[in-house]
């Protein structure tokens, strides 16, 4: 169990991680901008941190995270007869997937390692890009009956490669912080141990 | 009950369940979850004011050691001198180009009289390609009132199109940008008689920062170069603000020309926009009456 210093550590880097990354993303966006796309520096820390400290870790910080996302920079969807407005919801929907899927990647069987947890960003980006498309494409086609015009090709090389690979350039130094820097000593939850048999085969190695 | 709480998949779903009813709720125009967010600006908002503050500190500091990096070589014990008075010049630069700017801006008010101009900075810009709206920060505490289903035209400080503002918050409103596939606007060809056109955001063209151009016939194909103004169609948008200028032209399906439009404001460069209020009603440029009564409405949306 934590101590509690060790707990008020924890909930402040949580608190740091989520002010920090959250405005750093949509107040400088011109940062590390590769073919009109940027790393989501939101996503991949949800991921991660549910993907290394487990469900109840990453649907929290998800959540939160998620909230803030709708508050900074909600989606634009149309409503009706052509009215546009900010969806609430979505980013808190995104964010909440994205901590399910990264608890849930290759936790059981395979170690904790830094090579999966770069395969669950990787794995949640494309999963992420590849519904979204889906998504708008019902929307725009068979909904508003308007053309969507992008093709496979171009939601590959301009969409799902760049976000993919600037995730992953994001998860690298990521995956650091969150080992080395906490929100947890020597980057394992306790409670994770404590949750399931043979927990200890389940401990963060690098 | 204890039991079903740590159980996963039951945690999942329910709060999955919770979210979607959130999403269908929160799209109900005028739905009292807008609301919900509202709280978080406390937290949020002061913490990216800081970091905005810091973020720019540390850029202009850096581009002075990097300007001066020359000088440092040559003389090791002027190097911190030099430092120092380059961010110095770097900063009054900074500041006379932004009161320039702003000079400019005021010529906005002279060119749209019938209009209240409300200048706001930038607070906060896209996410990613989908989750796109900008955040400014001004309000209904500075006077800035939307009506359901009206909205307001939002311009650059040269007067350039930026979008128009779809939510208005207290101390800030949220602005759907020119290249969002959901922005519409009516343009022409800014010259006398010029032909009239549909400009819309397309999610192909958004991450070039290009916009798509339609309605055009056979007769009025514009030409690469020509300025593209809005019409005032509509009645969302006065006449006569530059949009972009047209980059290229598809003539390959007579039925169905486009263009490709480069607006002329930069989302990533902007730090203040000004928002067009109305004063009473919207300017009766074409003198045919208001568009909000000419059935052409639907022009601006």
């Amino acid at each position: 169990m934590m101590e509690r210093g060790q707990k008020i550590r924890k909930y402040c880097i949580y608190a740091a991680y989520l002010l920090l990354f959250t405005t750093i993303q949509v107040t400088f966006p011109g940062l590390f901008t590769f073919y009109g796309i940027r790393p989501d520096l939101m996503f991949v820390m949800v991921v991660l941190c549910a993907y290394m400290f487990g469900f109840y870790d990453g649907m929290i910080f998800g959540a939160l995270t998620g909230i803030i996302r709708d508050y900074l920079s909600a989606p634009a969807i149309t409503v009706s007869e052509g009215n546009v407005q900010p969806a609430i919801g979505l980013g808190l929907l995104l964010m909440v997937c994205a901590a399910a899927f990264g608890s849930a990647f290759f936790t059981v069987r395979v170690k904790r390692n830094f090579l999966i947890a770069v395969l669950s960003v990787i794995a949640a980006t494309v999963l992420y890009k590849a519904c979204g498309h889906l998504i708008i494409y019902i929307s725009t086609n068979i909904i508003n009956g308007t053309a969507y015009n992008v093709g496979i090709k171009g939601i590959f090389l301009r969409s799902v490669l760049p976000q993919t690979l600037l995730n992953l350039a994001a998860a690298v130094p990521f995956y650091a912080l969150l080992k080395f820097a906490g929100p947890y000593s020597k980057g394992i939850n306790p409670y994770l141990k404590d949750e399931r048999k043979g927990g200890s085969d389940l401990w963060l190695t690098m | 009950m204890r039991k079903l709480l740590t159980n996963k998949l039951f945690v999942t779903v329910v709060s999955l369940l919770i979210i979607l009813a959130v999403i269908i709720l929160g799209a109900i125009p005028g739905s009292p979850l807008n609301s919900f967010l509202k709280p978080v600006g406390a937290v949020i908002d002061p913490v990216q004011r800081g970091v905005k503050a810091a973020g720019n500190s540390i850029s202009d500091f850096w581009a002075a050691l990097t300007d001066g990096m020359a000088i440092r070589s040559e003389n090791e014990t002027l190097r911190t001198e030099i430092a120092e008075l380059q961010y110095q010049i770097n900063q009054r630069e900074e500041a006379a180009i932004r009161y320039e700017e702003l000079q400019e801006a005021f010529h906005i008010r002279e060119t749209f009289s019938n209009y209240d101009i409300f200048h706001a900075a930038v607070l906060s810009r896209e996410a990613d390609e989908w989750f796109s709206v900008l955040r400014v920060g001004a309000g209904t505490s500075d006077g800035i009132v939307v009506e359901q289903g009206q909205s307001l035209a939002v311009v650059d400080v040269r007067m350039n199109l930026v979008g128009r503002v779809i939510e208005v918050g207290d101390n800030e409103s949220t602005i759907l940008p020119l290249l969002h596939e959901g922005f519409r606007v009516s343009g022409k060809v800014n010259a006398v008689n010029g032909a009239t056109f549909l400009i819309t955001g397309d999610s192909s063209l958004k991450q070039d920062g290009l916009c798509l151009v339609t309605g055009i016939t056979p007769d009025t194909v514009p030409s690469p170069g020509d300025e593209i103004v809005t019409s005032g169609d509509g009645g969302l948008f006065p006449q006569g603000i530059p949009i972009g200028v047209i980059e290229s032209v598809d003539t390959s399906d007579e039925l169905n020309i486009t263009a490709v439009l480069r607006p002329y404001s930069d989302i990533a460069d902007i730090n203040d926009i000004f928002i067009m209020v109305p004063l009473e009603e919207p300017e009766d440029v074409s003198g045919t009456g208001s568009g909000a009564d000419d059935g052409t409405r639907s022009e601006d949306s």
